[in-house]
Parts: structure tokens; sequence; C-alpha cells
């Protein structure tokens, strides 16, 4: 009976532990679906999909660059601030040109932020929660400062464009899946990627077998930016305006989906297709509530459980795989 | 002598299977008290998993463990330390900002709760540190001291418990002659006491040495115990490796030399190497022996470019070149390092083998940026080849790997990218015997294949056996260059000693 027991349990530890620590977050993408589908029928709805996609698109696409930042042992806090700021320069610059033109202006803005962040954290080997944490501070302030606290609308048409629908689908929704997919591919199939995992998984001796490391580092923040870039000309457009302190979730949003999807915060391990996963999450719970008319304030102290209750099982597990290996 | 004594710990057939291997199969073991007991065996013999539930770490799939006669509680530290017993592992256990007293009492000494009362610390800590005879600052930062030191403060937490068992593991892999000297006298003072101490080791003349009785694990069996009188090192390594005996490759050296492919003179590295000067040829292995702390560390990480603070003159080929800045540009001149401390310098042990072993070049294994699996999985294959790392671990993660395999990658990782010059920084300390021989027929290999090696190791009789040259460092200084029949053990002490006199 014992040795019953026993091969059980090594059966659990061998295989279930694996299992958990790689599609545990699937199960709970699938169990949560099933929650909200089996209580509203309105859920899983091809327009209601398709509208949760631009929904998301901003903070998920946000989300596609934090997991680079994560992965290579890093935080970036400053993607609320220059989510914002990317925002408000395209409908700055959309008041006098073209809309296309403020679309890029606003993405190159998101890329020369996210290059100072990279710099800082990797030349002045500031400490990257320390680090992104400052540049936010002060692009929140820069953002008041240039728009007076006051939203600013944009009247050309033309800027509205990434809001609407193609066939039925947001533009933007477009936008996240391709962020995602092509992301992903970089991320798990090319030599970047590689050095990616490598630089977070221990730096020094990716430094020692003769990998860029700061380069690597410093790109991941650069494309950050740019993702910040492209998620406020998404938010700007949607709205046909633009705002200092556009979204104070967004922050919280983000490190959320990417940390729920299993991405480890130490570094070196995670997936975009986890992240992929923790935007559906997300998504699904901030739907199921909107759709049964609960109390939005109880869905922070939801969202907030459910995170800790991840974390929790995730560090659960390493334990028992850390166990096994020892 | 020793039979006389009462038995603290007992292992009644204790078998332990974890998935996939069964690593202890019905294990009898005792330690009596005031008793010096060996344990050696090959890396994944069972050593450390024995350990392990003797400490009550793990629970026993079968049998019992008994402390004075009354079964552990398993799984419990706590228990453990109740019961007296005190583990002391390969890795130190410090917290580097707090003070060495602080380090000692950390569990709060007497009064865990109470005031602390730093005068009575402070006595406390001289009284463990005459216990031992040892000479430590209680208020230094633990961080700035040797490892060696370090350990000493390790040493002093489990006697301050009132232990009556510790076990250490490897205690002196990471020591030099000196400190070896000084633990042997420390352990000898615990013995005197009463305390029983288990002793893992894989060098066998130390366990000789040292402990009263000898215990040999193989293959999760415990195959025999012997006391001292009755052991010899064949008779242990013979059944270490059980009847596979290894005969041994020779490691002779091939006597033509090549051209000169680096030439390094006047290396400085600030507190750390002092006007260093060497050559080395191509299809050569040059030694850098030395004792621990006198620099060999440092000059290899210099010359690899990892050291931003080192100057000199440097030529490779007969040609003059800036001395490498960074290891990217050493990597440029064909320069590699393989560092002294696989698991945190080494490799990233969250990825697969084939993963770390095609990192330091990665062209070969991308068309467009695209890596193709089958041709990284082909690539890191071929570089482990003449390592005799198994293929079928290619995909495994490396933090599931031996430290005898971990090393094998690290040095696979350089077999991969074919530098002309590699160095290597102990490459064989801690695994077993015949990961050992491996490791040194490859790099031999490697020489042969016309590259330059330049070896560091503690073990000077590694040196010995393994190198062409030998370049003698001490205090940060070269003390000349040994080879030939001059090339031994005894010889390379004279130069240590002669230098450390005379400064």
């Amino acid at each position: 009976m014992s040795a019953q027991a026993t091969s059980v349990r090594g059966l659990f530890s061998r295989y279930g532990v694996r299992l958990l620590r790689t599609y545990g977050v699937v199960l709970a993408l699938v169990l949560v679906v099933i929650l909200v589908a089996s209580q509203s029928s309105a859920f899983l709805t091809w327009t209601n999909i398709t509208n949760l996609s631009g929904q998301w698109a901003a903070a998920g696409i946000i989300a596609v660059g934090m997991t680079y930042v994560i992965i290579c042992g890093g935080l970036d806090l400053s993607v609320g601030a220059s989510f914002s700021f990317c925002a408000i320069t395209a409908a700055q610059v959309a008041q006098t040109t073209a809309p296309e033109v403020a679309f890029l202006a606003a993405i190159g803005v998101g890329l020369v932020i996210g290059t100072i962040n990279g710099m800082v954290v990797t030349l002045l080997k500031v400490n990257s929660l320390i680090a992104t944490l400052g540049t936010g501070l002060i692009l929140a302030g820069l953002g008041l400062v240039w728009t007076d606290n006051a939203p600013i609308p944009v009247t050309d048409e033309g800027f509205a464009r990434l809001g609407q629908e193609v066939a039925g689908i947001p533009y933007s929704g477009i936008l996240l899946v391709l962020f995602l997919v092509v992301g992903g591919i970089v991320l798990a199939r090319t030599v970047y990627g590689q050095w990616v995992y490598a630089t977070g998984g221990n730096l020094e001796a990716a430094s020692l077998t003769g990998l860029p490391t700061r380069l690597v580092t410093a790109s991941t923040y650069a494309f950050t930016g740019v993702c910040a870039g492209v998620a406020g000309v998404i938010a700007a457009s949607q709205l046909g305006a633009a705002q200092a302190d556009f979204d104070p979730d967004l922050l919280f949003d983000v490190i959320t989906i990417v940390v729920l999807g299993g991405t480890s915060l130490t570094g070196g391990f995670g997936a975009m297709w986890r992240t992929a996963v923790g935007i559906a999450i997300i998504a699904t719970l901030d739907n199921g509530f909107n759709l049964l008319n609960l109390d939005p304030n109880f869905q922070d102290i939801f969202k907030g459980a459910i995170l800790i209750g991840a974390l929790a099982l995730d560090s659960y597990a390493q334990r028992l795989a850390r166990a096994r290996e020892g | 002598m020793t039979a006389a004594r009462p038995v603290v710990i007992e292992a009644r057939k204790v078998s332990k299977r974890f998935p996939g291997v069964q690593a202890l199969t019905d294990v009898d073991f005792e330690l009596r008290q005031g008793e010096v007991h060996g344990l050696v065996g090959q890396n994944g013999a069972g050593k450390s998993t024995l350990m392990k539930l003797v400490s009550g770490v793990h629970t026993p799939d079968a049998g019992e463990v008994l402390v004075d006669g009354e079964e552990l509680r398993y799984g419990s530290p706590r228990a453990s330390r109740e019961a007296g017993i005190a583990v002391i592992y390969q890795e130190l256990t410090i917290a580097p900002e707090m003070s060495a007293a602080d380090n000692v009492f950390l569990s709060g000494g007497d009064r865990p709760a109470g005031w602390r009362s730093l005068s009575r610390l402070r006595r406390r800590f001289d009284e463990l540190g005459g216990l031992l005879g040892l000479d430590l600052d209680a208020s230094e930062r633990a961080g700035s001291l040797s490892v060696a030191r370090q350990q000493q403060l390790e040493i002093m937490r489990a006697l301050d418990g009132r232990r009556r068992v510790i076990l250490m593991d490897e205690p002196t892999a990471a020591l030099g002659r000196h400190e070896r000297e000084a633990l042997y006298r420390i352990i000898g003072a615990l013995r005197e006491s009463g305390i029983g101490i288990v002793y893992i080791s894989h060098d066998l003349d130390e366990v000789l040495q040292l402990c009263d009785r000898v215990s040999v694990m193989r293959d999760g069996l415990l195959v025999e115990t012997r006391p001292r009188e009755e052991a010899s090192k064949d008779a242990l390594v013979k059944a270490m490796v059980g009847s596979a005996l290894a005969t041994r490759p020779p490691l002779v050296a091939d006597a033509s030399k090549g051209e000169e492919v680096l030439r390094v003179d006047d290396l400085n590295v600030p507190g750390a190497a002092h006007d260093v000067s060497f050559s080395l040829h191509r299809g050569e292995i040059l030694g850098l022996a030395g004792l621990v702390g006198a620099g060999r560390t440092e000059i290899l990480r210099a010359v690899a470019g990892a050291d931003p603070r080192a100057t000199g003159q440097m030529r490779i080929d007969g040609q003059e070149v800036p001395w490498p800045r960074s290891v990217r540009a050493a990597l440029r001149r064909g320069i590699a390092l393989a560092p002294e401390d696989r698991k945190s310098q080494g490799l990233v042990l969250n990825r697969t083998a084939a993963e770390n072993v095609v990192m330091s070049d990665m062209r070969d294994v991308a068309r467009g940026g695209l890596i193709s699996r089958r041709r990284r999985r082909a690539a890191a294959a071929a570089a482990c080849g003449p390592l005799a790392f198994d293929t079928a671990r290619l995909d495994v993660q490396v933090s599931t790997l031996s430290g005898g395999n971990q090393q094998k990658l690290a040095l696979a990782k350089w077999v991969h990218r074919r530098p002309r010059i590699l160095l290597v920084d102990e490459p064989t300390r801690g695994i077993d015997v015949g990961a050992k021989v491996e490791v040194l027929r490859v790099l031999r290999h490697l020489a042969d294949d016309g590259l330059g090696v330049i070896l560091v190791s503690s073990e000077l009789e590694e040196v010995v056996e393994a190198a062409d040259r030998a370049l003698v460092v001490a205090g940060g200084r070269g003390a000349g260059v040994l080879e030939g029949a001059d090339l031994s053990v005894d010889r390379i002490l004279q130069r240590v000693f002669a230098v450390e006199e005379a400064a």
C-alpha cells in the first residue's frame, strides 16, 4: 500500500508539477471562461470578443514589451507615464499636421523614452525599478506641464481611424495579435530571443560568454518604449483625445498580465504565449464583472487576490521542482 | 577505540527514490560520538542524499533514521537542530552585510526573541573562537572575509547550538593549503570535544589523513565501511568505481610545441597582479600554479577581458594588440574563458544543455535570424562529442545535471566556438574522479588540435599531471616557469614559499 502511495506521489511530482507549472495558467483561463460564459450568454460571442481585443489592445501591446523586459531580468515602471505622454504627443502633433505624422511622432517619442530608460539602467547602472520609477515621474510631470492637465481633443477624422474596425474587427485588436505573434516568434525562435533569456537567466554567464548583454538589456526597454508609443496612439485614436494621466490602472494591468501568465519576475523564465493567456484572463474577468453588473470596486479586490494566488502557486511549483532536483 | 563510543546517529536500511533515480537502496550507516566518519563516492553515488536523510531534510521511503535511538522527525529543520545536528554545505550560508558575530548568532543565540546583549554575544563569540583556536574579529563585515573564514563562522554557528553532530559537505573544496590545515586542526578540536562529524570529500588523501572510519558509496549503495587503518587509496578508488575500474589514459604531452600564440608582458591588475609576464604556445597546456588568493583567477580574467582595470602588453601570433577591454574584444581575438564557478558564471541553469552549448556562437544554428532546432541540436551534439556527454540529455534543463556534466557543458560551449586560446579556471573543482580524468583529457585533446590552453587549478598534482609547463604565481607575481622534470609539486611549493618568506 505504501509502495502504491509512493508511486502516485512520485507520478505527481514527476509530471504533475511540470504540467502545473507549464499549463496551470491555461487551466485557470479555461475555468474563468467557463465561469463567465455560464453566467452570461453575451460573453462567448464574436462581437464581444473582437470588442475585447480592441479594449485590451493598449495594455496588451505594452505587456508584449514588458514580457521582454521581465524575462531579461528587469521591470519597467514608467510604461503608464510614457503611454500617456505618447498619447499626448500624438494629439498635440495632430493639431497641426496629418494624423500619420502624429502617429509616427508618438511612436518615435516612445522609442526615445525607452532608449533613455535602457541607457539609465545599463550605462548608469541604476536599478531598473528606481530608474523607471524616476523616468515615469519625470514624464508624468512633463505631460501635466505640456497640457495644463486638460484633455487635448483631436478633430481630424483620420486620427480616429485606428479606433475603427475592418470586417468587424478593430484595427487595434489586429495590431495586438500582430505584436503577440511577431513578438512571440522573435522571443522563442531567434538568436536575439535566446540572448534575452540568457541575459535574464544568468547575467554573468551571458557576459562571460561574450553576449552583448548591455545592448540586449537596453533594447528590451527601447522596444517597450515603442510598445508604449503604439499603445498611446491606439488609445488616443480610440477616444479622439489624449490627456496626462490617461489611464492610472495601466501599469498595474500590464504587470498583472505578464506575471499572471507565469513569466517569472526573477528573469530568465517566461514566454509570449503566457502573456497572451494573461491578457485573456484579465479581459475575461473584467468583462465578466461588466456583463454581470457587479460592483466594479470588487474587481480590484478580485484582481489583487488572483495575482497573489498565481504567484503563490508558481512559487510552490518551483519549490516542488527544486526538491525533485535536490 | 571508536567502537566503544555510543552511536549518535544511525540510519537503518534507508531507501530513497526520486523520479527516474533510485538514489539510495537499503543503506546502513552509523556515526559515533567523537568520530570523524569519511564518506566518499563518485558524483551521483548518493552521498548528498544520505546526508539529507540523516539531517532530516528528506523523508526516507523505507527504513528509519535514529538519533539516540529515537526516530528523527523528518522534514523539519527545527527538529534536526533540536536533535543537535548541524550541516555545513558546500555553498555557504553567510549574510555578507552582517557582522561576523551576527552571522554566528543568526538564530538569535540563546535568547531568540529577547534583548540582545552585545557584550554577551561578543564574549560568546570569543569563547567559541577560542574553543577552535581561531582569531576572528566579531565586528568584521562577513562579506569581506575569505571563504575559509566564512566557513569558520559557519562552524562556530554549528557549535553554538551545543551540537553533537556536524555534517560537512566538501568543506575543503574552496580552500587553499594553509586554510585546509587550519580546518583540519578545527576538526581535531571538535573530535576531542566529543562531536561526531560526517566528512564528505573527493580528496582521498585528506579523508585517509583525517577520518577514523571511511564509508564508500556507489550507485546508491553503501558498499563498505572500514576503519582508517584498513583503508588505502587504491582500495577506496576500487570500491568507488566498482568492477568497471577506469584505466587512466596517459595524459602525456606531445613534446613538439607550436609557435607562440600569446605573449603577455607586465600585466597589472590593481591589488591582484603585478608585472606578470608569460607566453603560451600552440598545442600547449600552461598551468598557473599557486595558492588560493595568489592572483591566478585575476590573471585569467584580465587576459579574457573581464577586468577593465587590467593593463599590460599583449601579443597574439607575434602581433602587438591592444589589451582587451571587454570579453567580447577578447573573444574577437580568439581568447575564451571557462570561469571558476560554472553555476553562477558559466551556465544559464534554467535553459537546456543544447541552448547553453551553442550560446557561444549562434551563427551556424540560425538561418536569417531564426534558430533551427535541428541545427542547434546537431551543433551541440558535435561539440559534446569529445567530452563524452550523453547526447540524450541535450534537451534537459542544465540545473538538473550533475556537477561533472555541468562542467563538461561549460567546456563544450567553447569547443563549439573554437577559440584559439582557452583559459580554464578550476575545471575539476567538486567533480568526481571519473569526470576529472575526462575533463583533463579533453583539455589535452583541444591542445593537440592546436589550441593554446591555460589551466588554473588549486590541486597542484593536477597542474603537474596535466600541464606542459607551469607558471608559478605567488602574491600576485610570477615566480618562474617550471617544465619537464622540474615540474613537480615540491618545486612549485618551493617557489611559492620562497616568495612568501621574502614578503
